[in-house]
């Protein structure tokens, strides 16, 4: 890794140490404070992605460092800075984007429209210059800005004249709101008139971002399970010895060594959008996978919140529903790979 | 070789539908999982109503399966009044039966069954909790772990050491169970908070300081508790493995509805295959882990129980329930993710733990079968 990357890194790393690591379980189940989304603002994190045509902090490989390293020990800090970043590459508002990069003020993306079929997902409409009606599965309903895309197509944004309906159940992220919105607001600025496109274009930039929080857990996790199995003990071994743990989380550590080093190489260039998608694809179903593993290490105790190992568990799935659709990637790799529309019967 | 339950079975599996349909309301359910809540009116009306059968096991495996394919949380939590209780009927004597285990049956008691320490659960031989004889009590002193109705049993089963091991192989040996008033002095209980999933089950930390058991209440001989420890996995296993099926079969029954409802379709009319393939395997595990729960059902109630077949049962089971979960959500999207399905994906996971790990049954699968072989 470049030395930028690797100073990166390590300002990540002593900033969990300091903030986040002895309080990831409150920062994962407890709205997250504006003391410390201010935090995560001074250090730079929530302006990491600015769409300006300058390219001022257009860098998605220093973003994807501070994601993954956030994720390893809390992904819900993690997603909330990709939500916020995506936000601002959007966004052409100066004082909306310095309001949500300073951390005084949050902003979503609803990307719910592109995750579920037509008309599963409410209706907004403009009636009198209003944007009116009801938006379901907005993640981080909680946000004072919401980008959403409207019945007509256009994407738009919402500057107030919202509320958050009642919560949807919440698998993981339990700090970042998660419900519907019911919208009557004047108040909204049009972003593009071809939302959708706008929207996946959006959809297909999170590919990185998300593999390097799923990676991230994958290695919190792990870790987790790698400590505990030197230490605890059951039939006068300590668990790293016996052959069906060892080598069921030493193989899925291999594979995410691998996956971290495509990473890491696809950072350094620009991956295509299969790559991208191919690592996400892999990243997410590590992560579920190596999640479920590192549970079952800890045995009883990895089903009680204070190991903080089911919150990964938890937080492995929600990721790979919330900014992410198996059916719809898997087409489009499909075609990407047949170099023809594919893998839709 | 007959696949039809019997006419009392399928009874009591349209009476535990009717039930669940009536008391596990969504709103319950949610309530008692967010609120780590055990839902004592509705164990109470299950008591009354009779809900759980002891006379027929067939009629008591069908209605766990029943009632967790509704609520995993909520059916267990109905069904674990008695947890324990084969070891009073095969191993107690007519007043223990008398004293304890009939007012379980009879839903006036809760039992609780102790054996898990937070030394080590999978080890059952390394146990710590010392049960020491004075007079005509035991005195015991140690601590349990994970002890489901913890906070609500009017009694503990509890495996303690009542004499060391003549050999550090021979661990097992020097182990007995004794029946504990959770009024006695000594006695405590921590609840545990913050489960991943059934939630609504009770669970807690025991601990036992200087606790006094009548000499009365050693259950069976002194010494042989490993042994009736292990004869009663072999039962209830096969109810986990219920457990099991229900959570599978309740992801299943989801999976369908979404399908119905929101199924993408494809030009020609049909649901897109990828769906059709997925609901296919998951109705598939589903069917395979049914038949292998039943069959082990059946060695067990026929009295001539197989544990090489209970392993398989609940470990593939509990397999299936968290592999049909898992691809549900995955499948069902942010429509899984804002049902009672997500309960579901939570709750399935601890089947892969209780009453011996998935690494467990499968060490018991391989040795029993070598054992048999060699024999
Ligand atoms: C909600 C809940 C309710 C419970 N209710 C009860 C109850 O009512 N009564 C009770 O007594 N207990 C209960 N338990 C405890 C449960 O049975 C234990 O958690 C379980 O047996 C595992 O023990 P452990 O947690 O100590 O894990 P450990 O025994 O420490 O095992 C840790 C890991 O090591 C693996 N492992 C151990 N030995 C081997 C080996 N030889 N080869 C390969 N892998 C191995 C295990 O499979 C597991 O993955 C409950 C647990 C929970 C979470």
């Amino acid at each position: 890794m470049e030395e930028e990357y690797e100073i990166l890194e390590s300002t990540v790393k002593d900033f969990n140490a300091k903030y986040v690591d002895n309080n990831s379980l409150k920062l994962e189940n407890e709205a997250m404070g504006k003391e410390f989304v201010k935090m995560l603002a001074d250090q730079g994190f929530f302006s990491m992605a600015g769409q300006g045509e300058d390219g001022k902090g257009a860098d998605i490989k220093a973003l994807s460092v501070v994601l993954e390293n956030l994720a390893k020990s809390a992904p819900a800090v993690a997603v909330k800075t990709l939500m916020i970043n995506s936000f601002s590459s959007v966004v052409n508002e100066k004082g909306i984007v310095d309001s949500v990069s300073n951390g005084s003020k949050s902003g979503t993306v609803t990307f719910s429209d592109l995750l579920v079929g037509k008309d599963q997902n409410g209706s907004l409409r403009v009636e009198g210059g209003r944007i009116k009606g009801e938006k379901e599965f907005v993640f981080g309903s909680d946000s004072d800005f919401v980008i959403t895309l409207l019945d007509s197509g256009e994407l738009v944004l919402i500057k107030s004249g919202f509320s958050a309906g009642k919560r949807h159940k919440k698998l993981g992220f339990r700090s970042i709101g998660f419900s519907s919105i019911t919208v009557d607001s004047a108040d909204f600025s049009i972003i593009s008139k071809d939302g959708r496109k706008m929207l996946e274009r959006m959809y297909e930039e999170l590919s990185i971002p998300v593999a390097a929080i799923a990676l991230g857990m994958s290695e919190g996790v792990s870790q987790k399970a790698l400590d505990y199995a030197k230490v605890r003990t059951a039939f006068g071994h300590y668990l790293k010895d016996f052959q069906p743990l060892a080598f069921d989380i030493a193989s899925l550590v291999a594979e995410m060594d691998i996956l971290k080093r495509y990473f890491h190489d696809l950072l350094a260039a620009t991956p295509s959008e299969k790559e991208a998608l191919f690592l996400k694809h892999k990243a997410l179903t590590l992560a579920k996978d190596i999640s479920r593993t590192s549970l079952q290490i800890h045995g009883g105790y990895g089903y009680l919140e204070d190991f903080g190992i089911e919150k990964f568990y938890r937080d492995a799935m929600a990721l790979s529903v919330l900014l992410h659709n198996e059916e719809k990637d898997m087409e489009k790799l499909a075609g990407l790979v047949f170099d023809a529309r594919a893998g839709f019967v | 070789m007959d696949f039809e339950l019997s006419d009392e079975a399928k009874e009591a599996i349209v009476k535990a539908k009717e039930f669940a349909r009536k008391h596990f309301t969504e709103e319950v359910a949610e309530r008692s999982d967010r609120e780590e809540q055990f839902p004592t009116d509705i164990v109470a009306i299950s008591k009354r109503e009779k809900i759980l059968d002891f006379s027929n096991p067939w009629k008591v495996l069908v209605t766990i399966e029943e009632l967790v394919r509704r609520d995993p949380g909520l059916g267990i939590s109905v069904t674990i009044s008695a947890f324990g209780s084969e070891i009073f009927m095969l191993f107690g004597n007519d007043s223990q039966k008398e004293k304890y285990m009939n007012p379980v049956f009879a839903g006036q008691k809760t039992l609780g069954l102790g054996v898990t320490e937070p030394g080590g659960g999978s080890d059952v031989a390394n146990i710590k909790t010392e049960a020491k004889q004075d007079g005509d009590s035991y005195i015991l002193n140690g601590g349990k772990m994970f002890i489901s109705n913890g906070q609500i049993a009017d009694y503990f089963l509890v495996l303690a050491r009542t004499s060391p091991p003549p050999s550090p192989e021979k661990k097992h040996r020097g182990l007995s169970v004794f029946v504990v008033d959770a009024k006695s002095p000594g006695f405590a209980v921590n609840k545990l908070h913050g489960k991943l999933g059934v939630r609504a089950t009770n669970t807690a930390e025991l601990i036992f300081n200087n606790v006094r058991v009548p000499k009365e209440n050693l259950v069976g001989e002194e010494g042989k508790g490993f042994y009736y420890i292990m004869t009663f996995f072999n039962i209830s296993r096969i109810y986990v493995a219920a457990q099991g099926l229900g959570i599978a079969h309740g992801a299943l029954d989801r999976l369908v509805e979404y399908s119905k409802k929101y199924g993408e379709m494809s030009e020609t009319g049909e649901l897109k295959e990828n769906l059709q393939l997925a609901i296919a395997e998951i109705a598939t595990r589903v069917e395979a882990a049914r038949n292998l729960t039943y069959k082990a059902a059946s060695y067990l109630f026929k009295f001539t129980p197989n544990p090489v077949v209970t392993s398989m049962s609940k470990y593939y089971a509990a397999d299936t329930a968290v592999f049909s979960t898992r691809r549900a959500m995955e499948l069902m999207s942010l429509h899984g993710l804002t049902t009672d399905l997500e309960r579901f994906f939570r709750d399935a996971k601890i089947l892969d733990i209780w009453e011996g790990t998935t690494e467990v049954e499968k060490l018991i699968i391989t040795r029993m079968m070598l054992k048999e072989e060699g024999a």
